[in-house]
């Protein structure tokens, strides 16, 4: 028989409300509160053998939290269980935050599967759903009933190690992650459903959510350009000829740095373009439009800049995905800082 | 004078094909005679030394490789012009009388276009190695899984422009893609079928397809009528025109973004589009454009005018569908701005990013509020782990990172890519692919 270990409040296991939210962590070895019901589905394949219960104003204060932590892992793990499944959390706040901060706790340091449930507008699912399988539930404890199945169920499929589907299959908030597969109907077919369902006002779900970007705060200017190091960067792919440090010509992960200064031959001899996102032939040919060395040292005799920084940075910007390129930019601002650069000018193709 | 253009498609199943001593069609099964085939092409051939040709059957453990372009074999049996009009024929409007179309069979073409400076100088115009398999996880990204198809396999003279080789194997292709339809013409069809949007009924709403094809230079074209769509402003088609072939790929440099040939004629949301117009819907037409338009100012220009064309139309609707990645995507994003801006409702499809688990950063190079009925076509950037396959057609080794100096395994070999450069129709923006990225 597969064990469960389940986590509650001090509401469902029936210590009392409000003026109860500061007990701390207790336990039992047998199932309590909505941990019945859960047994009951069960039907003897899975059974409760401990249930974990706290105030739920206890586990939402960082530092009382981490008071227990420790004793609530050991309570966990001395139960050797299969799952940890907390709530239905419905639509209560804190309740919600306990259950989800709990049984990420629990997955991270235990490695158990673990799964929560509650209404998709409590507070804990957007905090939460990227870090735990967060299944919706009604929005109050009047639907327990309807709630509980889903749970049991799904709780079942983690114990039993079973292949857990998508969030739209199995009912739980998308974590975030997101996988291809094939579906039943071609791309051209769903397409066509969609716009019909705008056009008829039916309710329709788009595929794929439009995620908030970062907004970029500017540098403030340069105070005297007279002082300043001013170096060169691009993404248009410009590399020394053969590209030694074999950079990528799309999806790129890395940048190069090459020395640029009045001993560097920048022509087409000795640089290329490898970028695959545009006709590189003029680029390749005259590089100092990629990098306008030539410009900048003009610049720099008129004395309008005290210093070019002797090298210039390169990458190629196509298909590279946001992570990379902020691991990129944060790799080349140390090149700059460390060449105690004032400035900078980024062509871009 | 009204528009009256019906379109009869008589359509040719292909049970089985085979290799032997005279090229006919019977009982659905194809013989095709090599020789004959490479008589019929031979007065085409200046740069290219010799063809050949090999049959890919479905269930196949087989990987295609080096694949350029894919056509359906059809011809015209009435009506004005000829299919693929422009190629082999005058210019003349398509889309009406008869055709007589080859299901379950493609052609397609194959060849290790050199990578030499003198016919690929460029890090973009140069034709990367494309992939498709018969069986396995990435079977189901190009319709060709299902059809036999016959691999023309193309051997170079050297030294010759990229544009010499396009031109020619692009021509050859086509000639053996009409020669084969030719059999059918004294033949009975398996079923026929009638292609009007002429019947316009105005209790259902207008909508129309918006098709904006890849043109950045040789290698990476399309070509409508012939030519190559550098100059083109947005215009309407009939989709019975792309029915019959007014659409041509030229598209080599990205195999995960390539429509090729046989699924402009064979287009899954004008095939749907068709389905439901009368029961859902009023097809309206497609209104044809270029992406990748050189500069912000020439994508605004574009997708004005395409939401003035949908106008004209009178559309409700209009469905924004493109080949092509990043650039292509500003392009079809401004249009669905100005169309919902304009009271028109739109929905695409489009690949996404995110990465190998989908949680890297944003889902798409670029997006506009309005966007908000996006059908997805899949992620392109997952790792993807080939097994080994009982045989290639198509050459003995890949061709992949030339930026890199190139890596040249064997072509049947197990191999793993960190993303789907390489493999054919994979972005899957004609929509062709029940592949989607799934929420997890």
């Amino acid at each position: 028989m597969l064990k469960a270990v389940y986590y509650t409040n001090q509401f469902f296991a029936g210590i009392g409300g409000e003026d109860k939210a500061d007990i701390g962590l207790f336990s039992l070895d047998e199932a309590k509160g909505p941990a019945v019901g859960l047994d009951g589905l069960w039907k003897g394949d899975m059974k409760v053998v401990r249930t974990i219960y706290c105030g739920d104003n206890y586990v939402n204060v960082d530092a009382r939290f981490d008071e227990i932590k420790d004793s609530l892992l050991e309570k966990v793990k001395e139960a050797d269980a299969d799952v940890f499944v907390a709530g239905p959390a419905f639509n209560a706040g804190r309740y919600g935050v306990a259950c989800a901060k709990v049984s990420a706790l629990v997955k991270e340091k235990l490695g158990l599967p673990v799964v929560t449930a509650m209404w998709h507008e409590n507070p804990a699912v957007s905090l939460y759903q990227d870090q735990v399988t967060i299944l919706s539930s009604t929005e109050t404890a009047a639907g327990m009933r309807a709630s509980l199945p889903a749970l049991a169920a799904f709780a079942m499929k983690l114990a039993k190690g079973e292949k857990i589907g998508s969030a739209a299959q199995e009912g739980y908030f998308p974590t975030g992650r997101r996988y291809n597969e094939y579906v039943e109907k071609i791309g051209g077919v769903r397409v066509v459903d969609m716009l019909l369902d705008k056009l008829n006002d039916r309710p329709y779900k788009t595929e794929i959510p439009l995620r908030e970007s970062a907004s970029v705060t500017p540098a403030s200017p340069i105070a005297n350009l007279k002082e300043a190091t001013i170096a060169l960067i691009t993404t248009g792919g410009l590399v020394p000829k053969g590209n030694p440090d074999s950079l990528k010509q799309a999806f790129s992960v890395a940048h190069g740095k090459y020395a640029l200064d009045d001993s560097v031959a920048l022509d087409s001899a000795h640089f290329e373009s490898i970028h695959g996102g545009y006709d590189t032939t003029c680029a390749s040919a005259e590089p100092n439009r990629l990098i306008p060395y030539d410009a900048l040292h003009e610049a720099l005799e008129e004395g309008q800049i005290k210093s070019i920084f002797p090298y210039f940075l390169t990458t190629c910007g196509i298909g590279t995905n946001v992570k990379s390129s902020r691991l990129i930019g944060q790799a080349m601002i140390k090149d700059l800082q460390e060449g105690q650069v004032s400035g900078a000018i980024l062509t871009t193709t | 004078m009204k528009m009256n253009k019906v379109l009869e498609r008589h359509y040719f199943d292909i049970r089985d094909a085979k290799f032997g001593n005279t090229t006919k069609l019977a009982d659905g099964v194809l013989t095709i005679s090599k020789d004959e085939l490479r008589e019929k092409v031979k007065r085409l051939l200046k740069h290219v030394a010799s063809i050949d040709f090999e049959l890919v059957k479905p269930g196949e453990n087989t990987r295609i490789i080096h694949l350029l372009d894919t056509l359906t074999p059809m011809i015209k049996r009435s009506g004005d012009g000829q299919v693929y009009p422009g190629h082999f024929s005058d210019p003349v409007m398509v889309g009406s009388g008869e055709t007589n179309v080859l299901k379950g069979f493609s052609v397609m073409e194959s060849c290790a276009l050199p990578w030499e400076e003198s016919s690929a100088s460029s890090g973009l115009l140069y034709p990367r190695d494309a992939i498709m398999e018969m069986t396995g996880p990435i079977a189901k990204m190009t319709p060709f899984y299902e059809t036999i198809n016959l691999v023309i396999t193309y051997q170079l003279h050297e030294g010759k422009s990229s544009h010499e080789y396009d031109e020619e194997i692009r021509a050859i292709g086509i000639k053996v893609a009409l020669s084969l339809a030719e059999l059918t013409l004294d033949q009975k069809p398996d079923r026929s079928e009638t292609y009007s949007i002429d019947e316009v009924n105005p209790d259902l709403p207008n909508v129309v397809l918006v098709w904006q094809c890849q043109n950045q230079g040789v290698y990476a074209n399309t070509l409508l009528y012939g030519v190559p769509i550098d100059e083109i402003v947005p215009t309407i088609l009939h989709p019975n025109e792309m029915l019959d072939g007014a659409v041509v790929s030229d598209n080599l440099a990205w195999p995960l973004h390539k429509v090729p040939t046989y699924t402009h004629v064979d287009h899954p949301i004008v095939r749907e589009l068709y389905r439901r117009h009368g029961k859902d819907l009023n097809f309206r037409g497609v209104i044809f454009c270029r992406s990748h338009n050189p500069t912000n100012w020439h994508k605004s220009r574009c997708a004005n005018m395409v939401v003035k064309l949908a106008q004209y139309l009178a559309a409700d609707g209009l469905i924004m569908a493109w080949e092509g990645g990043g650039n292509a995507a500003i392009d079809g994003m401004l249009t669905i701005q100005c169309a919902e801006q304009h009271g028109i409702k739109s929905a695409t499809i489009t690949f996404e990013f995110g990465g190998d688990d989908g949680t890297e950063g944003v889902l798409l190079v670029d997006d506009v509020p309005e966007a908000n009925a996006i059908v997805s076509g899949g992620s392109i950037e997952k790792v993807i782990q080939l097994d080994a396959v009982e045989r290639a057609v198509g050459g003995d080794t890949l061709r992949l990172d030339k930026e890199k100096g190139g890596y040249f395994p064997p072509a049947t070999s197990a191999i793993s890519f960190d993303q789907s450069i390489h493999l054919y129709m994979a972005a899957n923006q004609a929509g062709h692919s029940t592949q989607a990225g799934v929420d997890y």
